[in-house]
């Protein structure tokens, strides 16, 4: 479970990230975080990957307040979470294959390990015939789809996606949110930060709305319509 | 894959990467290192010479010509009963003038034409070796000199000491030069395994968000920085040899005959160790500082 009891991330004098903001995700649930530029989403999501500490509250995953973490425990958790962000973060001069086993190699994995889980994560986002190519010869889909394969290629319990669909055309939107839905399927907790309206009604899932850096509402899933799946099950473990 | 196998071919591509920054930090720590490899050399061979002549270095304590026999036995007695000393010799007033014949035959026509033997006896005393050696022999000069029938004792080691004293200050200046040039070389290497990181920037957030073990991160940057060290002392060890050879034609009569003909001699197999290692040290720790910016 996600939780933020009354954080605050203050940057300067009145310059606020996000104020006072207490909310929850559920264990296993598939959340939105929306609101305009400046509402304090990417402020939040990096709140949770502990890339900054909250000026006051407290954020805490599974019952564990973050701030209490060593940086053994901070390392210990971030392999438990995956992350997505709008333009992708892959590394230039590595493969499609070498960018997603990368994650397990810097973790220690067996050379035999890295090859047959990145196999399988690049066949689930249906890019394991582009493994020798680099990232720039990729769509932006594509990309995007390598991404959610490394931030899930160390099975993660939770998945953080900031903006995932804003560099993406409708169509290739559509197909990561229906990756997103069946990573969730799986039973990994998915919070997708997104303006995305459109792809929010299309999903169909609960949605936090914040703005100011506070909450501005949490709206209960509205019924999700037809899907059209890149892949026909959820990511394999 | 073991983090040191991951970090040793991480910062072998980043070298190949870095290229011609490299090679310009490993030739400032080449350089640096033969400064310290040439000190190191010049360091050994005079030592070595020192203390050659310090093991040949006597006291030679001249009798009057009025001494009796009682009397030399005495100071005889009294030199062997030390422990410092490790052999005493008596040579009489023939005895040296015979030396001086056998040494200086060129001189055959003064030395025959002489009326009387100008030669003192004298007893030599050769000391043991061992720290303090030069203190010891001046207390003990001095105390042999009070003892009747004694003339004059001469101190070879006197001169030799303060010789010793002045190689030991040239010592210490040559290792703060060295100190300072590796210093030095510790700031390349320390840049380049800063633009190492700037070109893993992307690497290094994505590794730091998954959760990759300290080891992992900064480990290729230390490794950067102990092969870059390595390699530098290596090139100066070559370096330093190729000088000495050249040092040994131009100079090798004069020196031979200061030292001794196939006396001087190349570093040693620990201090080529200790200097690859002092490399590889000074690298490292150059790549350890430079990197602790990589997991912030």
């Amino acid at each position: 479970m996600i939780e933020t009891v009354n954080v605050t991330k203050e940057y300067g004098r009145d310059e606020y990230g996000v104020r006072e903001l207490s909310m929850k995700v559920d264990k296993g649930e598939f959340a939105f975080l929306t609101g305009p530029s400046g509402a304090g989403k990417s402020t939040l999501l990096r709140l949770l990957l502990l890339q900054e500490k909250p000026t006051s509250g407290h954020v805490i995953i599974n019952d564990r307040d973050l701030s209490t973490f060593t940086p053994a425990e901070v390392q210990a958790y971030r392999r438990t979470v995956g992350f997505v962000f709008q333009d992708f973060k892959l590394i230039a001069s590595k493969t499609i294959f070498e960018n997603v086993a990368f994650v397990l190699r810097v973790l220690g994995q067996p050379i035999e390990q890295q090859r047959r889980r990145t196999y399988q994560v690049l066949k689930w986002v249906g890019l394991q015939h582009r493994h020798n190519a680099y990232p720039l010869e990729l769509s932006g889909g594509e990309q995007q789809r390598v991404a959610i394969a490394r931030a899930l290629v160390n099975e993660p319990h939770i998945m953080l996606a900031d903006e995932p669909t804003g560099n993406l055309d409708p169509d290739l939107s559509l197909e990561v949110m229906n990756l997103f839905r069946d990573i969730n399927a799986s039973g990994t907790t998915v919070l997708v930060a997104t303006h995305d309206r459109e792809l929010i009604k299309w999903v169909g899932r609960r949605v936090i709305q914040l703005d100011h850096g506070q909450l501005a509402g949490s709206h209960p899933a509205a019924p999700s319509p037809h899907r059209e799946a890149p892949g026909t099950a959820g990511p394999a473990t | 894959m073991t983090v040191i196998g991951y970090s040793f071919e991480e910062a072998w591509a980043s070298l190949r990467r870095s290229g011609r920054m490299a090679l310009v930090s490993i030739g400032t720590i080449a350089i640096a290192f033969v400064t310290l490899g040439g000190f190191l050399l010049l360091s050994v061979n005079v030592q070595d010479v020192l203390d050659r002549w310090l093991e040949a270095a006597e006291i030679s304590v001249y009798l009057n010509e009025s001494a009796s026999d009682a009397d030399r036995v005495a100071v005889e007695r009294f030199l062997r009963e030390r422990q410092d000393v490790a052999a005493v010799e008596y040579v009489s007033k023939e005895r040296a003038l015979e030396r001086f014949r056998a040494d200086f035959p060129e001189l055959a026509d003064v030395t025959g034409s002489l009326t009387q033997n100008p030669f003192p006896s004298a007893i030599e005393v050769r000391l043991s070796p061992g720290e303090g050696a030069a203190t010891t022999a001046e207390r003990l000069a001095r105390d042999v000199a009070s003892k009747k029938g004694v003339a004059d004792v001469q101190f070879d080691r006197t001169w030799l000491s303060r010789l010793i004293g002045i190689v030991a200050s040239a010592r210490v200046a040559a290792a703060v030069v060295a100190g300072i040039l590796m210093l030095g070389a510790a700031f390349t290497v320390g840049a380049v395994v800063r633009l190492s990181l700037y070109a893993r920037r992307d690497e290094l957030e994505i590794m730091a968000l998954v959760g990759a073990p300290f080891s992992y991160i900064r480990g290729p940057f230390v490794v950067e920085g102990l092969l870059l060290g390595g390699v530098g002392a290596a090139v100066a060890l070559v370096g330093v040899r190729v000088m000495y050879s050249f040092a040994g034609q131009w100079l090798g009569s004069d020196i031979g005959g200061l030292a001794g003909e196939g006396q001087l001699r190349f570093l040693g197999v620990g201090e080529i160790a200790l200097m690859l290692l002092a490399g590889v040290l000074v690298g490292a720790a150059a790549g350890t500082f430079a990197s602790r910016a990589a997991h912030r």
